[in-house]
């Protein structure tokens, strides 16, 4: 249950991002946004977040899993939960339960969400991570 | 006598003048009709000439023995029902005759009577023998057309771009074509081998519960499945029952394979297109509903100044999804050609005039200057005017939007043969050459730090190529990444379209 709470919020749409970076502050997060995977990457970096969320879709269909993938290899990131979110799940049929074991273990991310976020399970799954961690 | 329509006509060779003429006569009395050889040389010319029913050959005449003529005769006429007539018979010259192919022997003298009674007897043979010849010719004939129908159908069903491949009720293979092995994902098959166990699972299965059926059922049934090597393809696979002959069982199964890969990829790109779609109408929904959310928690303590940013942002987006599903029509109605068009010449130079004024309220706002070239000549198309309006005002629009702020935006017109061609240029961020690839395709936006805060539906261009492809005109681009992008239109002055 002990962890900074400082969270890293990635999404290509800064409404979307704004509306989540007031809730989580709401909360009593710390908040640090980004709108480009590159951005987040350097925010990831100077900011040294206990948690981030990141959209799937971005640059690229698959933007947020290398995202994930850098932050994870990070020494700073090893140790966070990423939790990637997506609409594309429902919607194109994409099925993510079939990506084989080496390419979850390249991206790393702890889980993959559907969007849009609900505030109340991303922080339940961030406790838990760290009850798990620091147990 | 002859019952056929034409009378019988009989060869005699004789050298002996008054047996000649005197059985000449009796024969004519009898209605057959007689040609006569006074020597062995003369007979064998009329004997082979033309083909006589029945010849009556002298065995023995001074030039040569009548056995040397028979031979001669049927030779070539080997239907000519010959008899040999002699008062010399020898046991020796009968069985020499015979085996050469004379009907048999009258003996000199002989009666009217014994005449006209081998005469008869001999044309009896002699149709007989006509009969079996025009059978057997009839029967070749049939025989070659038969043969060729056959090679004409292998070639055809061979040359099917559709696999074709016939089993009987045991499952055995009787026929298949080229087509079906690749198709029916098989390697070489062999005639009569047990094709069931080789078929890919899904027909398998099918045809298996065909034949194993009781009763046979005049129901066809298909299926689709994929191959996945050599290369992926995918394969609609029909197979039919053939009834036996009194239609109670199934005789076999008739199997026609069809490539139907590249329906399944049109099939592909549709519903790629569907979830984009859906994607893209999704965002703006997601975005007001979380506004409103915010705005209606009383949890969040915002002040008025959020309020209002957070109204007016949930309007925004509202806008751009009307703009978005009207552009969506709007590209549907392209691909129908269902769009109402009025086709008028249209001054392109004022048009873009306008154009141009109308979006300097926009450029000004980024401090972007926009220059206008055009030489005097008249620069006229035939075309709708509001299409023509929207092709400008997405390209000029896109030459502010994606502009650096103090840029300038270039528009010239010129004439290249029978076409205008309307340049806009820009000193905006341009496009990597993997943007430039998609840039005309449905939703695609170039995203990367340069374009953050841009917004757009993703649809414009792709409006834009589809209207100039409509008029038979063409669009080029070229872009340098950080320097900025040209499009160049080209429009034909006169339309064949109305």
């Amino acid at each position: 249950m002990n962890y900074e709470k400082k969270i890293l919020l990635v999404d290509d749409d800064i409404d979307i991002l704004e509306q989540n970076k007031i809730l989580f502050e709401s909360e009593g997060f710390e908040v640090a946004i980004a709108e480009t995977s590159n951005d987040g990457y350097e925010k990831f970096l100077e900011f040294k977040p206990a948690c981030a969320v990141i959209d799937l879709m971005m640059e690229e269909y698959d933007s947020g899993f290398v995202l994930a993938h850098k932050i994870k290899k990070h020494p700073a990131g090893k140790n966070i939960p990423v939790y990637i979110v997506t609409a594309v799940a429902s919607q194109t049929g994409m099925q993510f339960e079939s990506m084989t074991p080496e390419e979850q273990e390249w991206i790393h991310a702890d889980d993959v969400l559907n969007k849009p976020v609900v505030l109340e399970e991303i922080i339940s799954r961030i406790s838990d991570f760290y009850e798990k961690h620091t147990s | 006598m002859d019952e056929s329509d034409q009378p019988a006509r009989i060869l005699l060779v004789d050298d002996e003048d008054y047996l000649r003429n005197g059985v000449k006569r009796i024969l004519q009395i009898e209605g057959f009709e007689v040609d006569t050889a006074e020597n062995g040389g003369e007979g064998i010319k009329k004997g082979t000439d033309s083909d006589f029913d029945i010849a009556l050959l002298d065995l023995k005449m001074p030039d040569m023995s009548g056995i040397e003529v028979l031979r001669k005769i049927r030779e070539v006429r080997p239907n000519t029902i010959c008899f040999m007539a002699t008062a010399y018979a020898s046991y020796e010259t009968a069985v020499e005759a015979t085996k050469l192919g004379a009907e048999g022997y009258i003996l000199k003298p002989f009666t009217p009577d014994e005449l006209i009674h081998n005469i008869e007897k001999g044309m009896q043979k002699r149709r007989l023998i006509l009969e079996a010849e025009r059978l057997r010719l009839e029967r070749e004939a049939r025989l070659l057309e038969l043969a060729f129908e056959r090679s004409r159908l292998n070639t055809i069903i061979n040359l099917l771009a559709d696999g074709v491949l016939v089993m009987n009720q045991y499952g055995e293979m009787v026929y298949y074509n080229p087509a079906a092995l690749r198709l029916l994902d098989l390697d070489e098959i062999l005639l009569a081998e047990r094709i069931l166990e080789v078929l890919p699972q899904e027909v398998r299965e099918i045809a298996t519960s065909m034949i194993t059926k009781e009763t046979f059922e005049d129901v066809g049934q298909s299926v689709q499945f994929r191959i996945a090597a050599p290369q992926e393809m995918f394969v609609e696979v029909t197979c039919s029952p053939i009834p036996d002959n009194g239609k109670k069982k199934t005789a076999g199964i008739v199997v026609v394979a069809k490539d139907i890969t590249q329906y399944k990829q049109i099939e592909n790109l549709k519903s790629q297109f569907v979830s984009m779609v859906s994607h893209e109408l999704k965002a703006p929904v997601a975005a007001t509903i979380g506004f409103l959310d915010i705005l209606n928690n009383p949890k969040m303590n915002l002040n008025d100044e959020q309020r209002t940013d957070f109204l007016t942002r949930s309007t925004s987006r509202l806008k751009s999804l009307l703009t978005m599903v009207n552009d969506l029509l709007d590209i549907s109605r392209i691909e129908l050609n269902t769009v109402k068009r009025e086709i008028v010449k249209l001054d392109l130079a004022a048009l873009l005039g306008e154009s141009i004024q109308m979006m300097e309220f926009e450029a000004r706002k980024k401090g972007i200057t926009i220059s206008f070239t055009k030489s005097d000549s008249a620069y006229t198309i035939e075309a709708d005017k509001l299409e023509i309006e929207r092709v400008i005002t997405n390209l000029l629009s896109n030459a502010i939007k994606y502009n650096r702020e103090e840029g300038q935006v270039f528009v010239s017109l010129q004439k290249k043969g029978l076409y205008v061609l309307l340049e806009i240029k820009d000193t905006g961020i341009g496009m990597k050459p993997e943007e430039k690839e998609r840039l005309f395709s449905e939703f695609f936006r170039a995203k990367n730090e340069m374009t953050k805060g841009i917004h757009g539906t993703g649809l414009g261009l792709s409006i834009v190529k589809k209207t100039i492809d409509w008029y038979s005109g063409k669009i080029e681009t070229d872009s340098e990444f950080g320097k900025g992008t040209t499009f160049r239109v080209f429009l034909p002055e006169k339309t064949a379209k109305e």
